[in-house]
């Protein structure tokens, strides 16, 4: 019993989380999983991968991904497409790090555009691409809003909540039980 | 909890500067700003919240409206003016300036627009689109006396906003580099100001969604507490 009420909490720290996340563009939500194994409740997470809504921004170096995949900003990777240029004319993500196309760093300055196939061009001439799974587009000045689901969470938290509780009338019935016994045996004596 | 908690102050910050944006949406010139948030993970484990990143200037156009104003300049396209004062250098798109007694153009707070002086025998001057300032004398009409330039940054995003209106370079800015307005590119309408780029419609929205997130994060920390709770009346029965 007192591994379901670890696991109920360990649902509320999942659904807070992704609470608190609900305005941060390109966060994919997690969710808890629950399975009885030899030593009670264990619970697992996993990144639930839906697309999230697309926001318009009409900022052109905003890019959202319609599709599976990710950016690859230095050593990471990313669905936030929040991005601007840098003082050296790069392009970088909110955090400062550079975006890497099939071809290195991006390079934009004032004429550049990125079609929906990632291709970037500087006026008219191709001068690098942003590397996309088979299927998945691009769309310039939007992001992609966070894919959390402010009712779901607070469901999740309530479920999570009520799954404590009747977790701890469990286990005092067991205590009461096991009081009763060893009243019980010490009268018959 | 914690989470939860970051994800109320994280509102805050969003409904501070949606606030901020609102309150300034009358201002001739004025660029709203954005934050930017991010969850927050250590080693891969989940359940530390989020972050906000920082604030952005955002640089969208505004509309551009006929004004009365006596020496009022608009910018058609992108770009910043450049202006002065007691040795500091500034930026602006809001171009409210008037003749001052020495021949610059002023704004209202004594900042001069760099590299225009209108010669005291000028009766009347205007600016055309590639923002060369013309003045007619007693002696010629039409005569071109200085031209503005405007400056552009590689990373306008990484200004520093001086309250409303005026930007400074920064580190992340990077130089400002000099260009000549031209038609069809960052064009000079004289006669004009740009209207603050804040949507009100939009910044209402932003409101009402950053209020209801912020009470649903609310309702973790409650939840979280009620358990908290449950757990120390263990011990009771």
């Amino acid at each position: 019993m007192a591994s379901a009420m670890c696991a109920a909490r360990a649902q509320l720290e999942t659904a807070t989380h992704n609470l608190a996340n609900v305005s941060s563009d390109g966060y994919r939500r997690a969710a808890s999983h629950l399975r009885l194994s030899a030593n009670g409740l264990v619970t697992t997470e996993t990144r639930e991968f839906e697309q999230g809504a697309i926001r318009h921004t009409g900022r052109s170096l905003d890019l959202a991904l319609l599709g599976p995949g990710g950016f690859h900003v230095g050593s990471g990777v990313t669905r936030n497409g929040a991005f601007v240029s840098d003082r050296n004319g790069w392009l970088t993500d909110d955090r400062g790090r550079r975006v890497l196309g099939t071809r290195g760093p991006i390079a934009v300055d004032a004429q550049t555009t990125i079609g929906s196939d990632g291709e970037v061009k500087s006026g008219s001439h191709s001068v690098n691409r942003i590397p996309l799974p088979p299927g998945t587009r691009l769309q310039t000045g939007a992001l992609e809003a966070s894919n959390v689901n402010a009712i779901g969470e607070t469901l999740e938290i309530l479920t999570a909540q009520r799954a404590f509780e009747t977790a701890q009338k469990v286990l005092v019935a067991i205590d009461e039980v096991r009081q009763k016994a060893v009243n019980d045996v010490v009268r018959l004596k | 909890m914690y989470a939860a908690a970051s994800g109320m102050a994280a509102q805050q910050t969003n409904l501070e500067i949606i606030a901020d944006n609102l309150a300034n949406a009358d201002v001739a010139g004025f660029k709203g700003a954005a934050a930017s948030f991010t969850d927050v993970n250590a080693g891969g484990t989940l359940g530390l919240g989020t972050a906000a990143l920082g604030r952005h200037p955002l640089f969208e156009q505004g509309k551009l409206m006929k004004s009365g104003g006596p020496f009022d300049l608009a910018i058609d396209g992108a770009g910043f003016f450049r202006i002065e004062k007691d040795g500091a250098t500034a930026y602006t798109r809001a171009g409210e300036f008037s003749r001052a007694a020495d021949g610059s153009l002023q704004n209202a707070d004594g900042w001069r627009l760099h590299g225009v002086r209108i010669p005291a025998d000028a009766i009347s001057a205007s600016v055309d689109r590639a923002g060369r300032v013309l003045i007619d004398s007693a002696t010629a009409k039409g005569h071109a006396v200085a031209r503005i330039g405007l400056v552009t940054f590689n990373a306008p995003e990484g200004l520093r906003a001086l309250g409303g209106t005026l930007f400074v370079a920064t580190a992340v800015s990077g130089p400002p580099h000099a260009f000549a307005p031209r038609e069809g590119r960052s064009s000079i309408a004289f006669g004009m100001l740009e209207k603050s780029n804040v949507s009100i419609v939009e910044s209402m929205m932003q409101i009402l969604t950053a209020q209801r997130a912020y009470e649903a994060n609310a309702k973790g920390v409650q939840a979280a507490d009620e358990m908290l709770r449950i757990a120390n009346n263990l011990h009771r029965s």
